[in-house]
Formats: structure tokens, C-alpha cells, sequence
């Protein structure tokens, strides 16, 4: 299959066209499958300056009693959008709800630790702690059982 | 829906204790009824009991916070059942009884945690990283045994040796300095180094323990039994301090400039 990427500067979201001689069924599932890939910029807000950042340097959105707040390894945002939200915008193979105020970033987790009370910890990036409430456990196996397969 | 689901499982623990009431405590009681008290109290440990699995459901503090709970609650029923139902006044049944509570409900938290590990393991595995530490940290404990044998299994018998080759009236080595001296500093030491290297490792003062044990009982006699916990506590106690200190202070990295130049 041919593939071709072209940039055009100012696109918030990639768009995909698929060019094809006749519609079938492969073709509608491979439509289907791809405009459920979230693959849009995370819209945050520093100051008063608004940004559009991609969802890759995100290590995790949580809940902070005002609001929700975004992290990446540098910075971190403020976001108006709420988690359940969020969650609907973010690549589910990717990003996975993993307490009622945080949603992680998979693909940064360095390590996943175990306490003797039975605290569940994720290391992003080596130096930001998640805790994982065991309610979402089976939640973040089904993503990641699914989503790693699907990956690269 | 949850609530329902335990409000089921208390009321299935409450009906299997007024059964056990009525069909088993006459026999233990040499009486025809028992009593409503002793209804009401197995009934009351019954669902208990039900509702035992509950405090797992949680994580963190709460799950502390309701297991103590819930032991708290279990040993006051078992108490009273004990107390005004079969009139048990010995001491040492007491004893066995509260450790029997105490040991079943320690390895039903052994369990649980085991089945925790084991989905941990899993999401490691998932995530594409490292296998991390063993299960309670017994490989990374390991490498401190030949230690604790030595001071715990090799070092009592020779210092009684000595006493009784050297010194013969005051046994000062192996009465005197190992149990208040020697045992707690080298505990005391070795927990603090573990714990500076490998964090909290519960199995270590438990093998202090085990190690010493049959040494109470080939040396001295039971009367030395405390000569475990003089060992057993202070390692404990160093390897929490060990573990604080490695989480407070934050662990030296090299830069490449530490490192020596080679200038050949």
C-alpha cells in the first residue's frame, strides 16, 4: 500500500484520506480503526497564553482540587478540560485512567513498584510517582493487552 | 451495588453463625439452648467474618486502617465468646487463641499481597520493564544471611565456649555483652545497611529471629528466648531507619567529571 505524508503548517489535527478504486469491507474497518486514534494536540494553558502541545510529552493530567493540571518532564499546565474529557481526547492505547484523579501516560512509566500496604506506584520518567488504585488494574491490562498489540 | 454485594455476603456470615450457634456451641457448652448472648456474639462473628475480604478492597492507609479495623473487631468478638460463653479463664489458652487469630490473619494478608505482586509482575511484563524486586525482597535479603548466621548461630555457641574455657564463675561474653551489646549494635547495623541499599525487607528480622531460635534452646534454655527480639527489633528498627534514609536522601550520581581522566 502506498503511503504518503504531506505537512501543511497550521493543521492542529492530522487528517486522513484514504484514496481507494472501490469501497469494501477491510476498507471501512481500517477507516473505523483509524478515526479512533487520537492523535490531536492537548489544548493548555500557561499564564494567559494558550498552547496546543502533542499528547507525547505528556506524563500524566490530574485532578488538584481547583481543576485539572497537566504534566510533562518540564512544566507543568493547567487544563480546562476534565478528565473524563480528556480521556475521550487522548489515544487510548497510550494514555489509561489509573485512579479517579489521574490518567497516565503509558509510555513514560520507568517502573511499577509494590508497597508492603499494597500501594500500587508508577514511576514516570524516573522521577514523577502515580499511584494506581487497584480498582482500574484490570482496566490498564485490557489497554495495555490491546494497545501493545496494536503497537509498532 | 457494591454495598449490596457485601451487604449479602455479611448477612450469609451472620445466618452460618446463629447456625453454628444452634447446632455446635450446645455441644461445646453441655446445654440443650444456648444462650441469646452467645446467639447474638456468633451471629456478630459470623459477619464479621462475611465481610472479611472487605478492607482488601481498598488500597494505601484505608487498607491498613480497616484491616486493623477488622482484626480489632474480629479478637473482641473471639474475646467475648471465649470469656462469657465458654468461660475461659487460662492465660495460656488466651494466648494460643490471639496467636491463631493473629498468625490466620497475617497469612491471609500474605496471600493477598502475593496476589498483588502477582499482578504487578504482570504489568511490569506489559509495560516492556524490568522484573523488579523479589516477592518481600528474599533474593536481595540473601547476600546478609552468611552474616546472620554468623552472628546468630556461630558466634553464641563460641562466646559460651569461651566462658566456660576461660572465665568459669560469670559468663560475661555469652550472658553479658552478646545479648545486650553484641546482638542489638550488629542487628542494629546490618538492618541499617540493607535498608540503605534495598529499602524495607521484612523477611530480614524474621531470619534474625529463626536464626537465633534454636540457639536459645542448644546454648542456654528458655529463659534466653528474649535474646531473639534483643537481635530481632533492633534489625527491624535499623533496616526502617536504613529505608527513611534512603528515601530522604537522594542518591549520588556521577557526573562524568568525577570520574578519573586518562591521560595515557
Amino acid at each position: 500500500m502506498e503511503v504518503e505524508i504531506r505537512v501543511e503548517p497550521g493543521r492542529q489535527e492530522p487528517k486522513l484520506v484514504i484514496l481507494a478504486g472501490e469501497e469494501s469491507g477491510e476498507l471501512r474497518q481500517l477507516a473505523a480503526s483509524l478515526s479512533k486514534l487520537a492523535l490531536g494536540p492537548v489544548p493548555v494553558i500557561r499564564g494567559e497564553e494558550k498552547l496546543f502541545l502533542p499528547q507525547g510529552v505528556f506524563l500524566r493530567f490530574y485532578a488538584d482540587g481547583k481543576g485539572v493540571s497537566a504534566q510533562t518532564a518540564e512544566e507543568t499546565y493547567t487544563v480546562r478540560l476534565r478528565l473524563y474529557e480528556l480521556e475521550e481526547r487522548l489515544d487510548a492505547a497510550r494514555f489509561v485512567r489509573i485512579s479517579n484523579g489521574e490518567i497516565v501516560n503509558l509510555d513514560r512509566v520507568t517502573a511499577v513498584d509494590l508497597s508492603l500496604s499494597g500501594t500500587i506506584r508508577m514511576t514516570l520518567d524516573g522521577a514523577v510517582y502515580a499511584y494506581v488504585s487497584r480498582r482500574y488494574m484490570k482496566k490498564i491490562k485490557e489497554t495495555l493487552n490491546l494497545g501493545r498489540r496494536r503497537g509498532p | 451495588m457494591r454495598e449490596n454485594k457485601w451487604l449479602i455476603r455479611i448477612l450469609i456470615g451472620g445466618g452460618l453463625g446463629l447456625l453454628f450457634s444452634l447446632a455446635v456451641v450446645p455441644y461445646l457448652m453441655n446445654t440443650r439452648s444456648p444462650s441469646p448472648v452467645t446467639c447474638l456474639l456468633c451471629i456478630a462473628l459470623g459477619a464479621t467474618l462475611g465481610a472479611a475480604t472487605l478492607p482488601f478492597a481498598d488500597d494505601g492507609p484505608t487498607l491498613l486502617r480497616r484491616s486493623l479495623f477488622h482484626l480489632g473487631l474480629t479478637a473482641l468478638e473471639v474475646f467475648l465468646i471465649l470469656w462469657l460463653c465458654l468461660e475461659l479463664r487460662d492465660g495460656r489458652a488466651w494466648v494460643l487463641w490471639m496467636g491463631m487469630l493473629v498468625l490466620m490473619y497475617g497469612l491471609v494478608w500474605l496471600g493477598r499481597w502475593i496476589g498483588w505482586y502477582m499482578e504487578v509482575v504482570q504489568l511490569r511484563a506489559l509495560l516492556g520493564l524490568a522484573p523488579g524486586p523479589s516477592p518481600l525482597k528474599w533474593r536481595e535479603t540473601l547476600p546478609y544471611l552468611p552474616f546472620v548466621l554468623l552472628l546468630c548461630d556461630i558466634l553464641p555457641p563460641l562466646l559460651n565456649w569461651i566462658d566456660h574455657v576461660a572465665v568459669a564463675d560469670v559468663p560475661v561474653l555469652s550472658g553479658f555483652l552478646l545479648p545486650y551489646i553484641m546482638l542489638p549494635v550488629a542487628g542494629f547495623c546490618s538492618g541499617l545497611s540493607l535498608g540503605k541499599r534495598q529499602g524495607v525487607c521484612p523477611l530480614y528480622p524474621s531470619a534474625c529471629f529463626g536464626c537465633y531460635l534454636p540457639m536459645v534452646f542448644l546454648v542456654y534454655n528458655y529463659t534466653a528466648l528474649f535474646h531473639c527480639f534483643m537481635v530481632a527489633v533492633p534489625a527491624l528498627a535499623g533496616n526502617i531507619l536504613g529505608w527513611l534514609y534512603r528515601r530522604t536522601v537522594p542518591k549520588k550520581t556521577k557526573k562524568p567529571s568525577d570520574f578519573p581522566v586518562d591521560n595515557g
